[in-house]
């Protein structure tokens, strides 16, 4: 997996970065606090560490992730507690040996010797949680569970650390209490108040990334909790930004490929029982009847369809800058999507040229800028695919993503009236959440030829087809004169 | 001569030919335009979508055919369809619709026009349509004048005979084909009115893509021979006749030939051997006309009857001989249901259960074509007065389209070009009569200027079309009439009624408001016509059928969509494999929007395989399972219309079902079982038990009855209130019901894993004591 959350890092940095981590030993964790908000598909980790350099100018702060823990985080951002500022980040490459990836995190400022600062770190899991029971039937509740490594895997000592699991509701069905804890801890490792399990404190904890500590010391713990959404899926999302100067529009349009990833359904659909409940207003957990989005604001003829044409049961109610910030669709897919079903549909709308694009005087560009998808609440976005095109005769195309792409490239896309195509940016990304809403700005020139190449072309064919009806109704082809 | 109303005398002949011209090509515009945009309909108040059930067979084909190529197109066998036979699709079916779709789509894709295949699909008939109205006015234009024409092509694009198959979205081969036949036709003539061979080779090529098109094309193949045979009993063959009909037919037979549907039934089928048989006799005729030429008259009789009754009775006894041997097919059951009415009942019951077979109704005559049937004899007759071969040719149309309308509704269809024509003759006959000026020579010649000036104005929305028409016919004419200057060309009278009697005794219309009263009424009639076409395509001809449409109380339109909503699950929830098992009539749709392969469809080639489908859903479940089991059917799609009141459901259909599985297997099926005692139809507690353990009656009201939550349950299709408990399913899960329960889904349950009878563990499961199978006796006290 490639990581998105690459930031650029002065070259100097560089050169202190490399896979064996010579610095490791500068810090000591004197306190870690995670904290592990649990949801349906997304799952919110936020770590603290309370750090003290243990060397002077210490600067370069090592993260170490799992294996499994970087197979599933797609968002990963530090900061300094109660600063704003992101820190700058560099991936430091998987540690082979250890079997840990690591990130390097650069400080504001240097720490000295015993200097100590807090850092936080947000990280957003994806495909963390699976359902347990796999099946449920129709009127059942819903349960997930959330397997992770209890100690936070770090290249440096800590002194005190915490874990806390954050649940959706009250009851935990079940969560584990792991045994062989007593180098860490004399009391019961395992607490819980409210919608909070605490396992910890524990003392002195070792440096954890590293292979030994992995294979021996490291506990599996498991969280078994209700959830009361919808746990949602967007396996694939292709999102086409479509740009006309002409009619000063921007259309967008979604291909949303959505799935429950809640329980598979057990037995089969009962229409009466869907009916009787949404009746007494008891919807099952995991029953989507329709998901609210927030579109846009100003947005005009918006479309939903699917593969067998237009879906009649929606609502838009449009938001009006700059009261309103956004629209708000209310939309019922053609059946309510029960676990392990499938829906796909087409989403589009069209929005006034203006909200998005401005002309930069200085440099004779164009600059749009894009939202890069609509956020389903609560939702992951597998697989992205992010295509905007541009006005036929746009050059130096510039386009600036908010966290780098998997794969992005230039190609030609030829719709209506264009005589050479126009040229998109296509933008591929995987593993979407919440945070990573963001715009995608785009900058291009578009000289006045491009702009006159449509009229031009629609006259010229025009123009062809009178010559030619005038050519055949003047000239004879009779080969006998009568 | 004295005149009813001015008219400008100042206009040179080219200026009048040119305006008329002009007016003609904004006239035929305009029609177009009027014929597309009352198409639109479908499309205004629902959306762009296919419709009813054929089309989207042909949607789905023309899919392929626009993704994959024409050859692979054509090399297509469809596993999906007829499960587990599958289905040659290139081979049995006239690709005309498809390809022309096709051309159209890879014409706008190559100019950067890059439409929706859905698209083209759905506006494909409307597009077709502006067409048809141009070739009848092409045709009737060969009858009698442009105006008449004119007057043809506005009935042709608005009249609802012609729309009910052609709306938007009603892809079937109709759309086109109907342009084909009235084009055709308009070649015919013109190759038998010019003797052109190379008209007769364009009729033929159009009556290629008319094979190419539409089964229907069995029509033009008769109804060409039998004018040219009632032409030659006329005693009116003529060399023209002879290059026509010979150029048609020799390269028409070829290339009908070439679709792989076709093939060899040209030359193998009776539909066919009337062309085949006026072909020759048009050969030994020319023949004979050559002998004729070279010999003596009287040797020439002997000979001319020798031959001509040798060679009947041979060509006679050769075909029959032919049929008898099995080398030429005898008529086929849906020829034979078109001469007996009652004979597809009978012996076909799948094409008498299609509602489109029935006989038509008096009604809807009236309703498919309001003021055109009454002109429609008047305008036969006007046939009859000046009889040149062309009006031979309508007037034999006439008589056999209409009596296969009656016969057939869907045959209405053909009948309604012929209408059209034949009421533009008869309508623009008055309107010439009226409209013209002259007036006859009278004794008293009053000045009638009073009324002139509104006479003129009132008619100008006609006149612009007929009368100045009529002009350029008449200056084309110009020369035998002999007079000079172009007040005559305007003047001169056009209805051969009135010109012909010309130089007798004077007749003719006097004073404007004779003229005025008639035609205001003309119009008012030509306005109510507009008013009730718009009325009953909008009302009647465009919904989709796929999409119900009701209203809200506060009369805004609600959309009833279980059909989609059902298929669509079955497309996104079920494995691409899964068979399933529904009513013919479903199975293209299920093909096109669920894409998940069918047993039956509505391509229904295989009786047996329908009758099996009848068989397992009017059986009861343990005799059913076996079937669905041997068949691999995952699922079981039925349409039940009782909660919301569609009455179009799989109940209503049911005794087809019944008869047509009777067909096939009498023993085991018979349609009285499912009759109460009484002789009726019912589904409620009296219903008999043949009918409540039938899979069909079990899955249409499985828990529907729970539905009214104690009170009683009605079902509203039929009207009768459903027993408390309902029936239960032992051997079919319920999968899926749509949001108004139209569409039910059931899933045929696996064996069970121990092997026992479903309705044993059913019952094990649902906690019931297994029924001894003797009970214990019960030792008696002695006494």
């Amino acid at each position: 997996m490639v990581p998105h959350w690459r930031r650029p890092l002065p070259l100097l940095l560089l050169s202190l970065l490399c896979p064996s981590f010579t610095s490791a030993h500068s810090f000591e964790n004197t306190a870690v606090v995670r904290t592990i908000d649990l949801g349906g598909s997304l799952v919110h980790v936020t770590t603290t560490y309370a750090v003290k350099a243990l060397e002077n100018g210490a600067t370069v702060y090592t993260l170490a992730l799992a294996e499994r823990e970087h197979k599933r985080t797609s968002w990963l951002e530090a900061k300094i507690k109660g600063q704003q500022e992101i820190l700058p980040m560099e991936a430091a490459g998987f540690d082979t040996e250890n079997g840990v990836h690591l990130y390097s995190v650069e400080l504001p400022q240097a720490l000295r010797t015993n200097g100590t600062t807090n850092i936080v770190v947000e990280t957003m899991e994806t495909h963390a949680t699976y359902p347990w029971p796999e099946e449920a039937g129709q009127k059942d509740g819903q349960a997930l569970k959330h397997d992770t490594d209890l100690f936070v895997v770090s290249p440096y000592e800590t002194n005190v650390e915490r874990i806390k699991f954050k649940l959706p509701s009250p009851n935990a069905i079940s969560y584990s209490t792991p045994d062989g804890l007593d180098e860490y801890t004399l009391d019961n490792p395992v607490a819980k108040s409210g919608t909070t399990i605490t396992y910890g404190p524990f003392n002195n904890v070792p440096v954890t990334a590293e292979a030994r500590f992995l294979k021996s010391k490291q506990k599996k713990v498991t969280v078994h909790y209700n959830y009361d959404h919808p746990v949602l899926e967007i396996t694939k999302l292709k999102r086409t930004a479509e740009i006309s100067h002409w009619g000063a529009n921007l259309n967008i349009e979604d291909n949303i490929d959505l799935h429950n990833a809640g329980p598979r359904l057990k037995g089969h659909f009962s229409r009466l029982e869907h009916q009787s409940s949404t009746f007494f207003g008891r919807l099952p957990p995991h029953v989507l009847p329709s998901v609210a989005l927030h579109l846009p604001p100003n947005i005009c003829s918006p479309y939903f369809y699917d593969l067998i044409g237009n879906v009649s049961t929606s609502h838009l109610r449009v938001g009006h800058m700059p009261s309103e910030q956004f629209s708000l669709l209310e939309l019922r897919p053609r059946y309510p999507l029960l676990g392990g079903w499938n829906y796909s549909f087409t989403l589009g709308w069209d929005s006034p040229l203006r909200d998005y694009a401005g002309f930069d005087k200085s440099t004779g560009k164009y600059v749009i800028g894009v939202p890069l998808m609509t956020l389903v609440p609560g939702a992951v976005v597998d697989e992205a695919e992010l295509q905007i095109i541009l006005p036929e005769g746009a050059t130096d195309v510039d386009f600036f993503p908010p966290f780098p792409p998997i794969q992005s490239y230039v190609k030609t896309h030829i719709t209506y009236l264009d005589t050479v195509g126009r040229p998109a940016v296509v933008l591929e990304y995987k593993d979407l959440t919440t945070k990573h809403a963001g715009t995608i700005y785009v900058t291009y020139k578009v000289p006045f030829s491009a702009h006159m190449k449509k009229p031009l072309a629609v006259a010229t064919a025009f123009m062809t087809l009178f010559i030619l009806g005038f050519a055949v109704k003047r000239i004879d082809i009779r080969i006998q004169k009568k | 001569m004295p005149l009813a109303y001015s008219v400008p005398t100042d206009l040179s002949p080219a200026t009048v030919v040119n305006a008329t011209s002009l007016l003609r090509i904004v006239a035929l515009a305009l029609i177009s335009g009027a014929a597309i945009a009352s198409r639109l309909f479908a499309v205004v108040n629902f959306e762009s979508i296919i419709h009813e059930f054929d089309p989207w067979f042909n949607y789905r084909a023309t899919r392929v055919l626009a993704s994959e190529g024409f050859y692979e197109f054509w090399n297509w066998f469809d596993p999906t369809a007829w499960y587990p036979l599958g289905r040659v699709v290139g081979g049995t079916i006239y690709p005309g619709l498809m390809a022309t779709s096709g051309v159209i789509y890879n014409i706008l894709h190559a100019l950067n026009l890059p439409v929706d295949i859905r698209n083209i699909c759905v506006l494909l008939a409307p597009g077709f349509s502006a067409l048809t109205a141009w070739s009848t006015y092409m045709f009737t234009k060969e009858m009698k004048n442009e105006s008449a024409g004119l007057l043809a092509a506005a009935f042709i694009g608005i009249v609802p005979g012609y729309i009910s198959r052609s709306v938007a979205g009603s892809y079937d081969n109709e759309a086109i084909a109907i342009f084909l036949l009235m084009f055709t036709f308009f070649l015919w003539i013109k190759a038998l009115k010019t003797g052109s061979a190379l008209f007769g080779t364009l009729a033929a090529l159009f009556y290629f893509y008319m094979v190419a098109a539409w089964g229907g094309y069995a029509f033009i193949t008769n109804m060409i021979p039998l004018h040219a045979f009632a032409l030659i009993l006329m005693g009116r063959f003529s060399s023209r006749l002879y290059v026509a009909y010979s150029s048609w037919y020799a390269i028409g037979t070829l290339a009908s030939m070439q679709v792989p549907f076709v093939g060899f039934q040209p030359v193998r089928t009776s539909e066919h051997m009337a062309a085949l048989g006026v072909f020759g006799l048009l050969q030994i005729i020319a023949f004979s006309e050559l002998v004729r030429a070279h010999v003596s008259s009287k040797q020439f009789q002997s000979l001319l009857y020798a031959s001509v009754i040798g060679m009947g009775i041979l060509g006679a006894l050769g075909i029959v001989g032919l049929t008898y041997k099995g080398w030429i097919a005898p008529w086929t059951g849906r020829f034979y249901s078109l001469w007996d009415t009652g004979y597809a009942k009978k012996y076909i019951p799948i094409i008498a259960s299609v509602s489109e077979h029935q006989p038509t109704a008096w009604p809807s005559f009236f309703m498919d074509l309001q003021l055109l049937i009454f002109l429609f004899p008047a305008g036969v007759v006007l046939c009859f007065r000046e009889l040149r071969d062309e009006h031979v040719f309508v007037i034999i149309y006439a008589v056999v389209a209409s009596y296969f309308a009656g016969v057939m509704v869907r045959l209405m269809l053909t009948l309604t070009p012929c209408v059209c024509v034949c009421a533009a003759v008869a309508f623009s006959s008055v309107l010439d009569t009226y409209i013209d000026p002259v007036e006859p020579e009278a004794v008293e010649e009053d000045a009638q200027t009073a009324g002139d000036g509104a006479v003129s104005a009132s008619s100008t929305a006609v006149s612009t079309s007929s009368g100045s028409t009529t002009t350029t016919k008449k200056g084309k004419k110009a020369a035998p009439a002999a007079h000079a200057g172009p007040l005559d060309g305007l003047v001169s009278t056009v209805s051969a009624a009135v010109s012909s009697k010309k130089g007798e005794k004077a007749r003719g219309i006097f004073g404007g408001d004779t003229r005025l009263a008639v035609i205001l009424n003309a119009l008012g009639m030509l306005l109510f016509f507009v008013l009730h076409c718009t009325y009953v395509t909008s009302s009647a001809y465009s919904s989709p059928s796929v999409v119900l449409a009701s209203t809200n109380p506060d009369g805004s339109q609600h959309i009833i969509d279980d059909f989609r909503e059902a298929y669509y699950w079955l497309r996104q929830n079920t494995p691409e494999t899964a068979v399933v098992m529904s009513w013919w009539d479903y199975g293209y749709q299920i093909a096109g929007m669920a894409d998940r392969p069918t047993l039956v469809d509505n391509n229904t080639w295989n009786n047996t395989h329908i009758a099996t489908v009848g068989k397992a859903m009017s059986s009861s479940e343990e005799v059913a399972y076996p079937i669905l089991r041997k068949h691999d059917v995952d699922y079981v799609l039925v349409i039940f219309g009782g909660l919301l009141g569609y009455s179009g459901d799989d109940i209503n259909k049911f005794l087809w079902m019944v008869r047509i599985a009777q067909g096939v297997w009498p023993d085991e099926i018979q349609e009285p079982n499912y009759f109460t005692a009484k002789g009726e139809y019912r589904v409620d507690d009296e219903a008999s038990a043949t009918m409540k353990n039938s899979l069909m009656y079990k899955m249409s009201y499985y828990r529907f009855a729970e539905l009214f939550g104690g009170n009683q349950a009605v079902d509203r299709v039929r009207g009768q209130q459903m027993p408390r408990i309902g029936p239960t399913l032992d051997y079919l899960d319920e999968a899926f019901t749509s949001e108004n329960w139209i569409v039910r889904i059931y899933q045929v349950k696996k064996d069970d894993l121990l092997g026992r009878d479903l309705r044993t563990a059913n019952a094990f499961e649902q906690g019931k004591k297994r029924k001894r199978s003797k009970p214990v006796a019960r030792r008696k006290a002695i006494v």
